[in-house]
């Protein structure tokens, strides 16, 4: 089948506090939609229950000090990391499962048994560090990940473009010197949003200089700006890149009803983005797309909309049909990106033909 | 005293049922006009001479629906979808044309954008069905109330799960069966008010578990697998009355009809069941009993070269035009009743009667054999066999011989009537949905029929046990507007799921959402 969809309900366990932003809804509204457009049913997408990895596979990314501090505040009840970062008796459990969610995601398209995977899980985990989290994240389910697929497969190269709109802080610093996996963020810029980093000028070090790209956008940016992001930064560098796999980290915050984010994407808009996405994986690795959610908390009017038109658009089914329902008031034009484009060239054109 | 019936091709049985015993069984042929008529009088009649024995239910399985679907006799049906906003409306074409109308309702089950079909239907037979349905069916009664159309089925009335293509390939499978089961039960009510029984009405679904006369009529598509349902039940019941097997866990049932043969599979006391059975050219989402079926029966008409697949009439023992199995049973002095002169009289049209009645069993019996076998892709094939129907005497003791997996054979008492038994024995269960949105102030109950929607407080946030509690009582109460009377003790909740709906930063209410259903099982009484 063309998608594996890698969801668990245990994946509703874990909560920080009653009211934050970061709640099971934000999946459950999204599995409802998909249940009823009959996405779980379709021939060209097979429903995956995900494992949790191993104490060992997370050693991978974080520091043991760091992984034996989270496992004891979760078997003890709870406690918080930051301000802002809860964790809960199931919070242990639930950061491996959905790391384990991304690996097996990762697993399922490398070994050929689906085209693309799109993972519905939680907590996320792009801000979380080596040795500590902040930003709703616990383990950085995606560095996991690709560790363990540069463990187990002959890849040479891997590209991963965040487009989050909070800067993929915790991402970056895994990877940060290491050119085997070319990482690329585009968000709303620091100066307006948590976490307050990813410049252009932050473009990895030592082996590793030139392959991080980070694109900060303004506030309001929409589907036209990030449509050019895509032409003028993405494309070109995915195929100089050259990579063995496309990943995803497909933060459905950029959406214009996100309550804790200010741009102006459309469900549309994330169509395109993914199709885009899709498009170039299959020029340069045969189509191999890895998608997990990451942010979004536009629970009602945002993630049931956005996230079926990314994983409509991994099964390759008609997307044209979906958007938001008219009681949402369309996002007014968006600024423009010149601004960005041209500082991205500037700062990464000594490694790539922009 | 409850009164089952079941309505296969051939043959009409009926039988009186009551404190789990057989009180009176009778059988007619379906091809006459008075079937049910006579049926009726006759076993009512025989209870206790005096044909005023008081009837407390009626409980029937039909395969009308079935045979209408596979022979490619039902209408074409103008399917009207409200797909809102999503994937492309034509995962959900499934009607012979295909309308799409403006209108949305979204996961929360409020309505986004107002209904507006721009286009008539150009058949008779229309299904409407609308996205999120089950959790307003607004949108789907305003449009049935302006499309003026003489049979309409409604997308949430067809069922309560979500998946919106498979709702509306359900909802277009009633509207099509809706005729042709409205004149059939139309038919047997006429017989009933004839006969003078005055008694609730409920029909048998393909998953064993009965419905009222007035939920079969608005989801008639249930009873595609009415009639190996109805055998299967009731082959277990009679063996646990009747054959000294006080407690049938896993069997083989076989049931020997006139133009087919059912064979089924129960498990743990039960039949095991599928998902998403279809027939002909309608899919549904419903259950039904795990079920091959043949075409070979005790009147299949035979000719040089063995069973054809056809049944013409009775056998000719019976007065019919051609030789049949019955008839080489009759040679091979298997069966008594009927004229042995006659069968072995048209068996020698084909060769020499003993020889060709000998290959005719021979090939009926493999037949079948190949039915049982074929189950082995279900799950292991259980050691035991239970065969009914007119004929099971005479063949189960061949067909037994014929596989080495059987170990048992058991032929109960009243096998012949083994379908009606079946309906006897049946208790209603219905999947049923409830969704209960407390910051909405809203509640949704979908089963089979009409959905109840009702008001409840705003912004109450349940307890856990508080919420599966009222699912319960809610399921308890969509059961017996289906026609049973399940305690709440026998509701079994299959899914649930709960979280609170924060606006603003504030839990401003609650979600609950849950699936659940009386337990299916057998009426003891």
């Amino acid at each position: 089948m063309t998608l594996a969809l890698v969801y668990h309900d245990d994946y509703l366990l874990h909560e920080n506090t009653p009211t934050h932003p970061e709640r099971r809804e934000r999946l459950t509204y999204t599995m409802d939609q998909l249940r009823e457009e009959g996405v779980l049913d379709h021939t060209d997408v097979e429903l995956v229950e995900p494992e949790a990895v191993t104490e060992d596979e997370i050693l991978r990314v974080h520091t043991p000090d760091y992984v034996g501090r989270l496992k004891k505040m979760s078997e003890e009840g709870g406690g918080a990391l930051t301000v802002d970062t809860h964790v809960s008796e199931h919070t242990w459990d639930s950061a491996r499962l959905a790391a384990g969610g991304v690996t097996d995601a990762v697993d399922r398209v490398l070994k050929g048994d689906n085209q693309t995977s799109f993972v519905m899980s939680r907590p996320g985990g792009h801000h979380a560090f080596a040795d500590h989290a902040h930003g709703f994240c616990f383990t950085n389910n995606t560095a996991v990940a690709l560790k363990h697929a540069q463990e187990v497969y002959d890849l040479d190269r891997i590209l991963l473009w965040d487009w989050d709109a909070h800067h993929f802080d915790g991402t970056q610093s895994v990877f940060y010197d290491d050119p085997s996996v070319l990482t690329m963020s585009t968000h709303q810029t620091g100066r307006t949003l948590f976490p307050g980093t990813g410049y252009t000028d932050e473009v990895g070090e030592d082996e590793g200089e030139g392959y991080n790209v980070n694109v900060p956008l303004l506030p309001k940016t929409g589907d036209e700006g990030y449509e050019r992001v895509v032409d003028e930064v993405f494309e070109p560098i995915a195929r100089q890149y050259d990579p063995d796999l496309l990943f995803v980290e497909a933060g459905q915050d950029n959406h214009f009803t996100d309550p804790i984010t200010d741009l102006g994407v459309t469900a549309q808009g994330y169509a395109s983005l993914m199709n885009s996405a899709v498009e170039t994986a299959e020029d340069v690795c045969d189509g191999r797309v890895v998608a997990s959610l990451a942010g979004g908390y536009g629970v009602e009017g945002g993630l049931p909309y956005t996230n079926l038109a990314v994983i409509a658009s991994l099964a390759r089914l008609d997307t044209s049909n979906v958007r938001e329902p008219a009681t949402y008031e369309p996002p007014a034009d968006g600024p423009t990106v010149d601004g960005a484009v041209s500082k991205v060239k500037e700062k990464l054109g000594d490694y790539w033909e922009l | 005293m409850i009164l089952g019936i079941d309505a296969g091709g051939t043959n009409y049985d009926a039988v009186a049922f009551e404190d789990g015993s057989v009180v009176s069984a009778a059988k007619r042929s379906a091809d006459t006009d008075d079937g049910f008529e006579t049926l009726l009088a006759e076993v009512v009649e025989k209870v206790d001479g005096s044909g005023n024995a008081e009837v407390d239910r009626v409980v029937v399985s039909t395969t009308r629906v079935l045979n209408s679907a596979v022979q490619n006799r039902l209408p074409d049906c103008t399917n009207v979808v409200v797909p809102g906003v999503g994937l492309s409306p034509e995962l959900a074409y499934s009607g012979d044309e295909n309308l799409v109308a403006d209108g949305c309702v979204d996961h929360r089950g409020r309505v986004t954008e107002p209904l507006e079909i721009d286009g008539e239907p150009s058949h008779g037979v229309v299904a409407v069905t609308a996205k999120f349905s089950t959790r307003n069916p607004s949108l789907e009664t305003e449009a049935s109330e302006s499309l003026d159309a003489p049979t309409v089925a409604l997308g949430h009335e067809s069922g309560g799960a979500l998946g919106f293509p498979s709702r509306a390939e359900t909802t277009v499978a009633n509207a099509k069966s809706k005729p042709v089961f409205e004149s059939f039960e139309s038919s047997l009510h006429d017989a009933l008010d004839e006969t003078g029984i005055d008694a609730p009405v409920y029909y048998l679904k393909g998953d064993a578990a009965m419905l009222s006369r007035e939920s079969a009529r608005t989801t008639p598509a249930h009873t595609l697998r009415s009639g190996p349902a109805s055998s299967s039940l009731g082959l277990v019941a009679l063996t646990e009355r009747y054959a000294e097997t006080p407690s049938l866990t896993n069997a083989v049932c076989v049931d020997i009809g006139g133009t087919t043969t059912d064979v089924t599979l129960v498990k743990d006391g039960f039949p095991a069941l599928v998902d998403e059975v279809e027939a002909g050219c309608i899919s549904t989402f419903y259950d039904g009993v795990v079920a091959v079926n043949t075409t070979a029966g005790g009147d299949t008409r035979l000719d040089e070269d063995g069973l054809t697949g056809v049944r013409d009439g009775p056998a000719v023992a019976f007065g019919g035009p051609s030789p049949t199995p019955t008839d080489a049973l009759h040679v091979l002095g298997a069966v008594s009743e009927g004229d042995a002169t006659a069968a072995r009289e048209a068996l020698s049209a084909l060769g020499d009667p003993e020889q060709v009645a000998e290959e005719v069993v021979e090939g009926f019996v493999s037949a079948i054999a190949e039915s049982v076998r074929s189950l082995e892709g279900h799950e292991d094939v259980p050691g035991t066999v239970v065969v009914g129907g007119a004929l099971a005497d005479a063949l189960a003791s061949r067909l037994a011989d014929r596989l080495d997996c059987i170990s048992d054979v058991i032929v109960p008492q009243n096998a012949a009537v083994c379908g009606a038994v079946g309906c006897a024995v049946a208790s209603v269960s219905v999947r049923t949905h409830v969704h209960v949105d407390t910051a909405r102030g809203e509640m949704t109950v979908a089963s089979a029929g009409p959905e109840k929607v009702e008001e409840v407080e705003t912004g109450v946030e349940y307890e856990e046990d508080e919420a599966r509690e009222l699912v319960a009582r809610e399921t308890a109460e969509a059961t017996r507007r289906a026609g049973g009377d399940a305690t709440l003790d026998e509701i079994e909740i299959t899914a649930f799921r709960s979280f609170n709906v924060v606006e603003d930063g504030r839990v401003v209410g609650q979600i609950t959402d849950a699936t659940a259903r009386a337990e299916p099982g057998r009426r003891k009484r």
